[in-house]
């Protein structure tokens, strides 16, 4: 049984199709890329999936339970996370008391949610920065803290939105390699990139969407190899 | 029947003064998304300057529009250049407490400077009604609809026809798209903040005959242009048009049905109702 | 690690230090009364213990849940109503009438949640001057329930007798001030146990960022209404103690939007969302209220000469300055919120925060709106 499956999603604004039919299947443990144009639908559908826009028509399957219209804290509750697009800290905050928050979506007690913030901000190096504001980190810095936060409310599923967006090719690096450790852990992802390469070396499969609607959907290869997605995305200068 | 009829009837000439309040509070909204907890002592100023020019020189209230109008201007053009700039950035919470503040200086100096006594402006019609389809109808609030009408109709000509006006909307709409498109934000800014000011003035004018004038009362105007705006739809001219009217017409009627002491009771409890049911308001969120 | 000001906390989450001089400032409030024996300077006492609960009391919802209710006059309000209609009317003793006190403020807190805490936008701001201003006019026109303007007038407290012996007979302001101190002790020590604890750094995760808290597995609906329930609650008692204590409340002094914009102020003077700013606000407050009530500050300027007591602008001053309170509060809420918006606490650690700052910088964004902070 797949982890998430979305059923014949459908979103509407008014009379603007943001999501268009979209069918997919995300299987445990897996690292599933979500790619497109701007504009595609990709952050909407995050949004309806994790409970920000009740879909228009269509069905969300979690660990077996339909969550549509359930609010984004039951979400979290149920084991699914996400990070934004633009960076949320909670910039007075320290960079401790922030993934606390995260950690203390399973436990009451501050004790234990200040250890395990400490350990997620060691696993990602971060532990140095623990008493810092979290509004004076640097761009790379917050793409970091938001995941550690975010891993902090032990989801099974991690939804990531643009997290190499804004970041030198040093940062890149080190968030795909986050990627990987935490797929490493048991958790599976939903990942969206405009970074093909990244894409690339990390997706198990991808899935294209164009103007809201599911263009594509394979593995690295076969996305890349369709004549559609090149002409509606990656262009014929592409380098696989 | 006939109470009936003709509390409705004043419910809606006030209703078009209330109207104005809450377009110029709406533009001020639409425009840089500021609460403006001040506006009832905006209308105050303005009933204070009619007064004034009443009493020393004798000019007749509706008259003195035409002074009132780009005196307000001024001074809303000036409020928002020496104060509300500095927050436009700032958090909503911080704008909010720092309108409150400035409507309560300016309500406490007038009150420093002209006590609390209740002033009144009493024309020869003051108390004089025209008949209209056998219903008294209260003579300055009668004109004061005809005014409120024609300034209306040159407000929705500038915001739909000129380029200034579709600016002001640009901006309404998408602050940074509008900047982008080379408009001048911060001109905006004072242009909009100066209207609301000129539009609340005006209004206190075209109420001077028929109110008292004293410092304080523009608390229960604030909140009623809030229940305007909110009930037409924050950013809509035409839903705090249409906001105005209900607004008249429902406090006239509790007036009368009710008593007079809680007539705004009604009106603040119609504002939790929408809150409740319909909090994008009766046009939903909408452009100007 | 969370900081006591700028003092490092240990793991248990105290330090000595700060502790020892609240400790003994405590107690010397506790003996105040027995070594100064001026009911002025006790009454000064008392206003001060009133309003750093108030403060406190806002605090809650507003500081740390960055809820900006403008409209705790309604708490108070009632919570003084209550209290006294049943003490005046159906001769209950206090100390029962404040449970329902207590009851009926949180009645009208979860009303006003419910209506907006599901809500974006200033309709919370909004919504709770309405409350406030639809019960301050019942009140003033149920002429039959609670006298409307005219007031209620306090005759006499009974007296409070424990286990047989006699407690106090509140006949001097003695009893006052030590309930006055429990109180503000009891709303300070509410706001580090919702500081030190999960509701807290919930309702902070709620005022930094809604949406990230609510996908952070916050419920905000439930956490907003918990953080404005605890708020009225003390915010009514407030409004008892204040009912007890003057002996007279009438629509204006208790549910007025002067008195809610005060609360508010008390807090932003010190610093919003910190344990000790109301009471720092209420240190500044308290004293300019009563300075230019008792036409000190008139007084003053008489006595070093900068303006003739007979001119016309002494005679201005001294005519007008004692009821200017509700100006100056104005002034105060625009001059901070333009140059001090986190408070006097605030601007004080951006003091020592920059004369710390080392000297490695923080590398900057990379371009405004590339790097997600807009």
């Amino acid at each position: 049984m797949a982890l998430l499956e979305i059923r014949h999603l459908f979103k509407f604004f008014g009379g603007l199709a943001a999501n268009s039919d979209i069918v997919c299947s995300v299987e445990s443990g897996m690292i599933m890329g979500l790619i497109g144009p701007n504009g595609s639908g990709k952050t909407t559908l995050f949004n309806c999936i994790t409970g920000y826009y009740p879909p228009t028509k269509g069905e969300i399957i979690f660990k077996g339970q339909r969550i549509n219209g359930l609010k984004p804290d039951r979400v979290c509750k149920l084991g699914m996370a996400r990070t934004w697009q633009k960076v949320r800290p909670l910039a007075k905050l320290s960079v401790l008391e922030n993934v606390m928050v995260g950690a203390l979506a399973r436990t009451g007690s501050l004790k234990v949610a200040r250890r395990a913030a400490l350990h997620q901000l060691e696993l990602m190096r971060m532990e140095n920065r623990a008493n810092s504001l979290a509004g004076s980190l640097s761009i790379g810095e917050r793409k970091k803290l938001e995941v550690a936060r975010v891993l902090a409310t032990q989801p099974e599923l991690l939804l990531l939105d643009e997290v190499m967006g804004g970041l030198n090719p040093v940062e890149s690096e080190e968030i795909i390699q986050l990627i990987l450790d935490i797929k490493k852990r048991g958790l599976t992802q939903v990942v969206i990139e405009h970074d093909m390469k990244a894409i690339m070396r990390i997706s198990d499969r991808v899935m294209v969407l164009n103007s809201g609607e599911k263009l594509a959907e394979g593995t690295p290869q076969q996305v890349v190899s369709n004549p559609d997605v090149v002409t509606a995305y990656l262009g014929s200068a592409h380098v696989a | 029947m006939r109470v009936l009829l003709q509390s409705t009837a004043s419910g809606i000439l006030i209703g078009g003064v209330y109207a104005l309040v809450g377009i110029g509070l709406t533009i001020i909204y639409g425009v840089m998304r500021v609460i403006n907890f001040a506006h009832g002592e905006l209308l105050m100023i303005g009933m204070y300057l009619t007064w004034i020019i009443f009493t020393s020189f004798g000019v007749d209230p509706f008259l003195s529009i035409a002074i009132t109008i780009p005196a307000m201007f001024l001074f809303g053009a000036f409020l928002q250049r020496v104060l509300i700039n500095r927050v436009l950035n700032a958090l909503p919470q911080n704008q909010i407490l720092l309108t409150i503040g400035l409507g309560l200086v300016l309500s406490n100096v007038v009150m420093l400077i002209y006590t609390s006594d209740y002033k009144i402006i009493t024309t020869r019609y003051s108390s004089s009604t025209i008949n209209l389809a056998g219903l008294p109808i209260s003579t300055p609030l009668a004109i004061s609809l005809l005014i409120t009408t024609v300034i209306t109709a040159i407000l929705y000509f500038f915001l739909l026809k000129t380029d200034t006006g579709q600016a002001i909307r640009a901006t309404a709409q998408d602050r940074d798209a509008a900047q982008l498109m080379g408009i001048n934000v911060k001109r905006m800014s004072v242009l909009a903040f100066g209207i609301g000011t000129a539009l609340a003035g005006t209004a206190g004018a075209l109420v001077s005959p028929t109110y008292y004038i004293f410092p304080q009362v523009g608390g229960a105007f604030t909140l009623k242009a809030f229940v305007i705006v909110v009930l037409g739809g924050m950013g809509s001219v035409i839903g705090a048009t249409l906001g105005g009217i209900i607004i008249g017409v429902t406090e006239s009627l509790a007036a009368v049905y009710v008593s007079s002491g809680m007539k705004e009771v009604f009106v603040y409890v119609l504002f939790l109702l929408v809150l409740l049911f319909k909090p994008a308001g009766l046009l939903g969120r909408s452009r100007m | 690690m969370k900081t006591f000001g700028r003092i490092p906390l240990t793991a248990s989450g105290f330090a000595a230090l700060p502790l020892l001089i609240v400790a003994a400032v405590v107690a010397a409030l506790f003996v105040f009364p027995w070594l100064v024996a001026s009911p002025y300077l006790l009454h000064l006492m008392i206003l001060l213990f009133l309003s750093v609960a108030m403060g406190e009391s806002w605090n809650v919802i507003g500081g740390y849940c960055g809820q900006y209710s403008v409209g705790h006059a309604a708490y108070f309000g009632v919570g003084a109503y209550a209290a006294l209609m049943l003490l005046q009317y159906k001769h209950i003793a206090p100390w029962w009438g404040v449970w329902v006190a207590i009851a009926a403020a949180l009645i009208i807190s979860l009303l006003i949640g419910t209506i907006c805490f599901r809500l974006r936008g200033p309709y919370f701001v909004l919504a709770s001057i309405a409350v406030a201003e639809i019960i301050r006019l019942v009140v003033l026109n149920w002429k039959q329930l609670t006298n409307g303007a005219e007031g209620i007038l306090l005759v006499d407290i009974p007296p409070l007798m424990l286990g047989g012996r006699l407690v106090t007979d509140w006949l001097s302001k003695t009893p006052f001030y030590y309930l006055g101190l429990i109180l503000a002790l009891a709303t300070l020590l509410v706001n580090y146990l919702v500081q030190h604890s999960k509701l807290g750094y919930y309702l902070q995760a709620i005022r930094e960022d809604q949406d990230a808290a609510h996908s952070l597995g916050i419920n905000l609906s439930f956490y907003k209404n918990v953080a404005l329930a605890i708020s009225a609650l003390f915010t009514a008692l407030s409004g008892v103690f204040y009912g007890l204590y003057i002996g007279f409340i009438d629509p204006a002094s208790v549910l007025g939007v002067d008195l809610s914009v005060q609360m508010v102020l008390i807090c932003i003077i010190g610093g919003i969302g910190t344990n000790f700013g109301p009471v720092v606000g209420a240190l500044v407050l308290v004293p300019l209220s009563e300075a230019l009530r008792a036409n000190l500050l008139s007084k003053f300027l008489f006595s070093i000469g900068v303006v003739q007591e007979t001119s016309r602008v002494g005679g201005f001053l001294k005519e007008n300055l004692a009821h200017a309170h509700v100006l100056i509060y104005g002034i105060l809420v625009v001059v901070v919120i333009l140059f001090m918006p986190d408070g006097v606490l605030g601007f004080g650690k951006k003091l020592i925060a920059r004369r710390a700052r080392p000297l490695s910088a923080t590398p900057t964004p990379l371009v405004g709106g590339l790097d997600g902070s807009a």
